[in-house]
């Protein structure tokens, strides 16, 4: 069946096929509708799932940890702030291999007060323990909620789905909606790992001595790696049943790319039509999207980009004393290659609190990096007036 | 791969119980009931809070007997009482109190329709005389029987009632329903002697010594003067008298228009009467609506009837023709500074003079009792009888209460001193001393600081109670995000046409449904219903419910003292105190 819906209500649909059964949210823009929609379809009896309003998103995890520790399927959304409120509560989500799963959308920090697009919320709960995959469309939103709970069951590991402010929470696309019986193949019950059991009463988080601590962190590092090739399996079933799939990286135009560009989330959509443009002019630019931040695919990003002359990595988010993260992260995984097939990594920090990345910028980045062999600097700002 | 050693997630060896988390606390919840502001509004004395849980419940007959043990008179008092329960009911300042009168007319009628076997307690010897049989009459002999007295009450009326029969219009009380409720009371074994003055027909000092021990109330039946000339021409009525006429079955000569003097409820009875006689009807009251003291809804119904309030005006001269009453002449008044009543004095505007022709003018501004019929070497303290809390005379083995004595002239005041005198009496024939039976004083006798509980004067409360504490809940001491505004059902009401032209009952009450829902939106200020948010709530699950639905146990030695059940009680029942006190 297909829809139009905002990237929002994919979210919505996408919890509701994969049948979670707690769903504890606090509001905030702009992920309200997400919840809006998922508190009608639990009152109406679309969706069998307890619907907790709690007082923050800090409870709104705390609850879905408790949710998940019963061995329920648990489900929440938040943004911003609200997940910067969260931050304790993700690490006890994963550190307590609670296969929760959760929308982030991208929306910037305040202050200056901002309700726009920015990738700086997600990116600073890097170390969290959470599996990241970012979206560019509202169908990939959709099919990696889905998927999502089924990664996380299978690593015991909670995931994180992130999509850009408006730009998809907001906007309305063509969506096709699977069949409920056929996602319901897809994604079993949960077989919940670790429980909360009544008739053998344990308790869950208890004090850790330096004897254990690091054999526990090993494990969850572990699972994390491990997550790289359970997703492939999970996109490959996905593809099997619904003809779609996205890939931890995917490379676009990519081949004899002399210049190739990394991007995230929406940014994608608009340099694929650039990167069109450049080829309709014999030009050797390609694209590659980064969907998976956490674990960071760090050997598909080698064998992608090693060998092109140039990279240019755009970052909607900032760390502030360093630069943009992606390229940061990109940097770091592609120093180890020899050096002849190294390319050099040119950073641009673009896009901050939602302004547009348009054509114009990314034409502008691209001419830029071409003009340089190596880079200006590590990052160079785009689009900032004066 | 080598099987791991360490678990991937932190699981302890055994069950939390190991760990006596309640060593880290500094507060404490104390689960204790307290006492509902309704039931320390009620001047009767009713465990309203108490019948609105057994009702809610679905628990009928024992809600009937709760409301039986303290009040002998609920289809009469769901029907006449001014309700000061729903003015200090905590849902007025949530949306709109319960209409508590409603649950107890329901109930009442349920009463006489499903009597109860009402019990009494041990066999006692001593007889008490009752004179006066009105409302504080009626109760004290109920209570003095149900306690195992012998009983006689006697009345210079042929019936009895007292101002229940001869005062209040049938329109307002159907006799069929008292004469139920008196019933009810001879059933225990009460007797009645009526067409009985005592004092006239019967010599006090004789009558003192066939009983030992005499309860006074004998009502405030002589209305008062308006103090102006020509009040004795034909057409100048005193109003008690004139509805004392038409309860009788007389329909009085009024002519066509009838001004009433007063502003309490006999004005307004005898408004409404005159009216449904045929008359045009002003009421002529002295101050504003604002201090009116008779029953609002009863000052509503006499205008939707079509009487005419005139308000800060009062009579100063009548105006006759042939000796007959032609016209009142009037002044107008303003409002002063407050008097002792609290109220403000009413002023004479000197030169603001009008005349309302008229051909009855009904005086109700107030009724005193007659001080001349009582017993000899009674002390008399202002205009009534001097009494104590417990009907206690200046005479030994004489009690008074009721309109006789200084007390707030309502049905309901009278049935509860009636109540507090049968423990007086109870206490004085037993030599009680002052501790009571089961131990306890006279305050912890009382709802708060409002009547006393014959349940807890019997030591015999039917309402399960958590170690109940008297102390008053109010409105910041619950937490209302637990419940949800529903409005309060108005009652029926005869219509307008059925209403004025006849005697027939105005106000018809809830049916049963909308009484249901009223006792449902009761909070239950101050006791533990059960409603597990408690438990719920509870992060060390420390809370558990006790076998047979007798509330919850708080395992101490695991609570953290965190305050979170107390917060979440919607009602008050749990309380923090810190630890160690």
């Amino acid at each position: 069946m297909k829809k139009v819906i905002i990237g929002n209500h994919a979210v919505s649909w996408g919890a509701r096929l994969a049948r979670a059964e707690v769903i504890s949210a606090y509001p905030i823009t702009p992920q309200t509708q997400v919840v809006e929609e998922l508190s009608e379809m639990c009152a109406d009896g679309r969706l069998d799932a307890r619907f907790l309003k709690v007082e923050s998103e800090h409870s709104a995890m705390a609850a879905c940890i408790g949710a998940s520790a019963t061995g329920a399927r648990a489900f929440t959304a938040t943004s911003s702030h609200g997940l910067a409120l969260m931050h304790e509560m993700l690490h006890w989500a994963a550190g307590g291999r609670h296969p929760i799963v959760m929308a982030n959308i991208n929306r910037a920090l305040g202050p200056g007060w901002n309700i726009w697009t920015d990738q700086t919320d997600s990116l600073s709960q890097r170390d969290t323990g959470w599996v990241q995959l970012y979206c560019e469309t509202n169908q990939e939103v959709l099919d990696t909620t889905i998927m999502a709970f089924r990664l996380a069951e299978t690593v015991d590991l909670p995931v994180m789905i992130v999509l850009d402010a408006f730009y998809l929470s907001h906007t309305a696309e063509p969506v096709d909606i699977p069949d409920q019986d056929a996602v319901d193949a897809f994604l079993p019950r949960r077989q919940a790992r670790f429980k909360l059991d009544v008739s053998d009463p344990h308790a869950f988080g208890a004090l850790v001595r330096p004897d254990s601590y690091m054999e526990m962190r090993l494990q969850l590092q572990e699972a994390m790696e491990r997550t790289r090739d359970v997703f492939d399996r999970v996109e490959v079933e996905w593809q099997q049943r619904f003809g779609r799939r996205y890939g931890a990286v995917e490379a676009y135009r990519a081949d004899d790319a002399e210049l190739l560009l990394v991007t995230s989330g929406t940014i994608t959509s608009t340099a694929r039509f650039v990167v069109d443009r450049r080829r309709e002019r014999n030009e050797a630019v390609g694209l590659v999207k980064v969907k998976m931040f956490r674990p960071f695919p760090v050997e598909r990003l080698r064998a992608l980009l090693g060998g092109a002359r140039q990279v240019a990595v755009l970052d909607r988010n900032l760390s502030p004393g360093r630069g943009g993260i992606f390229s940061e992260e990109t940097r770091a995984a592609l120093y180890d290659l020899p050096e002849e097939t190294r390319p050099a990594i040119h950073g641009y920090v673009v896009g901050l609190g939602g302004r547009d990345v348009t054509p114009t910028v990314l034409d502008e980045i691209i001419d830029r990096t071409r003009a340089s062999a190596v880079p200006e600097r590590e990052d160079v700002w785009v689009g900032v007036n004066p | 791969m080598p099987e791991r050693r360490v678990s991937p997630v932190a699981v302890s060896q055994t069950s939390t119980l190991v760990t006596k988390t309640g060593s880290w606390k500094y507060i404490r919840p104390l689960y204790q009931d307290r006492v509902a502001p309704c039931n320390a509004g009620c001047p009767v004395g009713i465990d309203i809070e108490g019948y609105m849980s057994l009702l809610r419940e679905g628990r009928w007959d024992e809600a009937r007997d709760l409301l039986l043990l303290e009040n002998p008179l609920p289809a009469t008092t769901g029907r006449v009482c001014h309700h000061p329960c729903e003015t200090s009911c905590n849902r007025r300042q949530f949306d709109e109190p319960v209409s508590i009168h409603a649950v107890e007319r329901m109930l009442g009628d349920y009463a006489l329709e499903h009597p109860p076997s009402l019990t009494r307690a041990a066999e006692r010897s001593e007889e008490v005389g009752i004179v006066g049989s009105g409302p504080a009459g009626l109760a004290c002999a109920y209570h003095l029987a149900r306690l195992g007295y012998g009983v006689t009450v006697f009345d210079a009326a042929p019936e009895p009632g007292g101002m229940l029969r001869l005062g209040i219009p049938e329109y307002r009380l159907p006799r069929r329903l008292l004469d139920g409720e008196i019933e009810r009371i001879r059933a225990l074994g009460v007797s009645f002697q009526c067409g009985v003055r005592i004092g006239q027909d019967v010599p006090w000092r004789s009558f003192l010594g066939l009983f030992d021990a005499v309860f006074v109330s004998t009502g405030a039946h002589l209305g008062k003067d308006l103090g102006l000339q020509k009040e004795n021409v034909a057409g100048v009525r005193a109003g008690l008298a004139f509805l004392k006429a038409v309860n009788r079955g007389e329909r009085p000569e009024l002519g066509r228009r009838v001004v009433v003097v007063g502003g309490g409820n006999t004005a307004i009875d005898c408004a409404r009467t005159a009216m449904r006689l045929g008359a045009e009807t002003v009421v002529l009251y002295r101050r504003t609506s604002a201090e009116m003291p008779a029953i609002p809804d009863e000052i509503e119904e006499a205008e939707r009837e079509g009487v005419q309030l005139v308000f800060l005006a009062a009579p100063v001269a009548f105006h006759a023709e042939d000796g007959r009453l032609r016209a009142v002449e009037c002044v107008r008044m303003r409002l002063g500074d407050a008097d002792a009543s609290g109220r403000r004095r009413p002023i004479p505007v000197p030169d603001d003079r009008f005349t309302i022709e008229v051909d009855t003018v009904l005086s109700a501004i107030g009724e005193n009792a007659d001080l001349a019929g009582l017993p000899p070497e009674l002390a008399v303290q202002e205009s009534g009888v001097a009494a104590d809390a417990l009907g206690t005379t200046s005479r030994a083995g004489v009690f008074a209460g009721g309109d006789v004595t200084n007390a707030a002239r309502t049905v309901a005041d009278a049935l509860g001193a009636g109540k507090r005198a049968a423990v007086g009496i109870d206490r004085y024939l037993r030599r009680l001393s002052d501790d009571g039976p089961n131990g306890t004083g006279l305050p912890a006798l009382r709802f708060g600081n409002g009547n006393i509980s014959m349940a807890r004067w019997r030591d015999a409360d039917p309402v399960h109670r958590i170690n109940a504490l008297n102390e008053l809940v109010e409105f910041d001491d619950l937490n209302t995000s637990h419940f949800r505004r529903v409005r309060r059902r108005r009652d029926d009401r005869l219509s307008l046409a059925e209403s004025r032209g006849g005697f027939a009952e105005v106000n018809l009450g809830l049916d049963h449904e909308d009484a249901v829902s009223e006792a449902l939106r009761c909070f239950n200020c101050g006791v533990c219903n059960h409603c597990d948010l408690c438990l719920i709530f509870c992060p060390d699950v420390a809370i558990s419910r006790r076998a047979n639905g007798g509330g919850y146990d708080i395992a101490l030695e695991y609570c953290k003292g965190c305050g979170v059940c107390a917060e979440e009680c919607p009602r008050g029942a749990l309380t923090l105190t810190r630890e160690g006190l």
